[in-house]
């Protein structure tokens, strides 16, 4: 069997609250192959958005191991190549229209050729957005902006894409376009989908659904 | 602006920290941000108002300068009384290299009357054959000439005649200490009387109202001076040091002329040259306080934006993007302000200097003290003059301390952590 994209073990986080330490995981192991998509439930403060940080190398586990395709070099410039992350709230930068945040993932490697922008467009495109892309993001809808977000997030041909509650700033209607768009690109791609949502009939379109319990994943 | 729009290839080449700098501070397709205005014009008016008071300051100062060498020379020689031997002492000099010429001078203060209407100037008695290689006396006459000046004649400073309503071929009488002395000793005392052949304006005030010219032999007769004289007026080649050559002098008078001292013209004058970069440091001192403010403007502005931003923060973290890049986007902002802000305020600045006068003259009119003006700064028009050096002093502090405003909100983003900022949500 061919090495995970994604494999993560044993992994623990607690915080402090108050004089006590609140334990939000407790041994996650989590395997993620080429091309699957996983979704992860869970009740509010469950511990969804901390796992998905600790996948993605934004913070560190107090035990456990991390590994993406087989390395333990989870920093951030291979961050910028292994994965992308999609957010509820979009976070475009508001200052600069959609080519040039889509272009933005890929200009943090240095990547700034003719040939990228030229990627950049194209996702644009696959978006449903070719005509959108001299827009601020101040111009576009709710969904317009995930989209955005979705296109920026596959700039660098990542192995992995986390998203956390992509839909849960949009109507019911919007996010189940932008979840045909994010599983569709994930196939075509075959990028590894990471789902993190409250939703039962988003969470069941993924090839595999977990839930988050107890800090663990069952 | 700056070549960030769309597809430019300065844009495309540019490192993230940088395109984005310029973008939050120059946003495509919107109006230009209040913020960015404000700081910007903050940082310009500190340098405009530097510009334009340090330029006055070094106008003073050219035009002290250029009166001061314009009617003593680069060096004078004086012999603390009368220099007894001016022959002797006057080819020593000129044999001293670097001296383009000498001429000697007698001076002292008279009372000249204009049909009954008298004045007490100031008169200096020179040496026609001589003077007008080291002090242009020519460039000043407006009416008249030095060549009719000889020793039954007089040039007027051009103040000094429109008050006693003297004109050219009329005649004063002029009377010096030593016939009053004369005079006290029960002598026969007769003023001398003397024709106006010129009238002189040099642009100083003081030297225009009260200065009058009259031969060397003349003031020699009127002072009882004999063939003495004060001293010796030194013209130097372009661009030797005047205190160097004032050494060379003095060596060369050692032995003709003891007791003589050549000293140069800033020499002579340090107390009030002093006095004068005094005032100019303090000018810049204190108006470099305006761009320290506006510099507090822009890192208040920036630690707003810093905290307005926080999970775009955390996104550029989660892209991919180094604390140190991070620091270096807002640390920019600062630059660039201070940029874009000192080159405003060099066009502001050089554009107030341009229109100086005019804008002197509608001051001095609404508040009705153009004459005021004349008597108490010297000069007709506002001199300006920026020495190199002060530019780049200037551009220097003006992008420096507007960078350095940009350092706290730098180093606050660059220590948020992009889990925590994202965790904002």
């Amino acid at each position: 069997m061919s090495e995970p994209v994604l494999s993560a073990r044993d992994l623990c986080k607690s915080y402090p609250s108050g004089d006590r330490r609140l334990e939000v995981l407790r041994g996650v192991d989590l395997a993620v192959a080429a091309g699957e998509s996983v979704s992860i439930r869970g009740e509010s403060g469950s511990g969804k958005s901390t796992l998905l940080h600790l996948l993605a190398g934004l913070d560190v586990p107090d035990a456990g191991e991390l590994r993406w395709d087989g390395s333990t070099d989870t920093g951030a410039v291979r961050r910028a190549r292994f994965l992308g992350m999609v957010f509820q709230s979009f976070y475009l930068i508001p200052e600069i229209d959609a080519l040039q945040n889509v272009l933005m993932a890929g200009r943090i490697l240095g990547r700034t050729r003719a040939a990228d922008r030229a990627r950049a467009e194209a996702l644009l495109s696959k978006v449903g957005l070719a005509g959108r892309t001299h827009h601020l993001p101040a111009q576009l809808s709710g969904g317009e902006r995930q989209r955005v977000a979705v296109a920026r997030a596959l700039m660098n041909a990542p192995k992995l894409l986390l998203a956390d509650e992509p839909t849960g700033n949009l109507d019911e209607r919007t996010g189940e376009a932008v979840m045909d768009l994010l599983l569709g690109l994930c196939a075509e791609t075959q990028t590894a989908l990471v789902l993190v949502t409250h939703n039962a009939a988003f969470a069941g379109r993924c090839q595999r659904a977990l839930t988050m319990h107890a800090g663990r994943l069952e | 602006m700056f070549g960030v729009g769309r597809g430019t290839s300065a844009a495309k080449r540019m490192p993230w920290y940088v395109y984005l700098a310029l973008k939050q501070l120059f946003p495509s397709g919107r109006r230009f941000p209040f913020f960015t205005l404000i700081s910007i014009l903050g940082v310009a008016l500190g340098v405009m108002l530097l510009i334009v008071s340090i330029s006055v300051m070094g106008g003073f100062q050219r035009e002290i300068r250029r009166m001061i060498v314009d009617t003593q020379g680069d060096v004078q020689v004086r012999a603390g009384g009368l220099l007894a031997s001016p022959e002797a002492a006057l080819a020593a000099v000129d044999t001293v290299p670097g001296v383009a010429g000498v001429t000697p001078f007698a001076e002292g203060v008279v009372m000249l009357a204009y049909q009954g209407r008298p004045v007490f100037p100031a008169i200096q008695g020179v040496d026609l054959d001589r003077v007008n290689r080291v002090v242009p006396l020519d460039r000043y006459v407006r009416v008249g000439g030095l060549d009719y000046l000889d020793d039954d004649s007089i040039i007027l400073s051009s103040q000094l005649a429109q008050a006693i309503g003297a004109r050219m071929g009329g005649r004063v009488e002029v009377t010096s200490p030593l016939l009053l002395e004369r005079l006290n000793q029960n002598e026969v005392f007769l003023p001398r009387e003397l024709e106006i052949v010129g009238i002189f304006e040099i642009g100083h005030q003081q030297l225009d109202s009260n200065t009058v010219i009259v031969t060397l032999r003349t003031m020699q007769d009127l002072y009882g001076l004999g063939p003495t004289v004060h001293g010796l007026n030194v013209k130097l080649d372009e661009g030797l040091d005047p205190d160097v050559a004032s050494r060379r002098i003095n060596a060369a008078l050692s032995e003709v002329a003891p007791g003589a001292y050549a000293r140069s013209w800033m020499e002579a004058n340090q107390d009030f040259l002093f006095v004068l970069q005094l005032e100019k440091n303090l000018i810049f001192f204190l108006l470099v306080f305006i761009i320290v403010v506006s510099a507090f403007s822009v890192t208040s502005s920036l630690l707003i934006a810093v905290v307005r931003k926080t999970r775009e923060i955390g996104l550029l973290g989660a892209l991919g993007g180094r604390p140190r890049e991070v620091a270096a986007c807002f640390c920019l902002q600062g630059l660039i302000i201070g940029l874009t802000g000192t080159v405003a305020g060099l066009g502001l600045g050089f554009g107030a200097l341009h229109f100086r006068n005019d804008m002197v003259r509608v001051f001095t009119q609404l508040t009705g003290s153009e004459e005021a003006l004349v008597r108490f700064y010297q000069f007709a028009n506002l001199p300006a003059h920026l020495a190199p050096g002060d530019l780049r002093l200037i551009v220097v502090c003006s992008v420096v301390i507007s960078t350095l405003a940009g350092l706290l909100p730098a180093w606050r983003a660059a220590r948020l952590k992009p889990v925590e900022a994202l965790r904002n949500e």
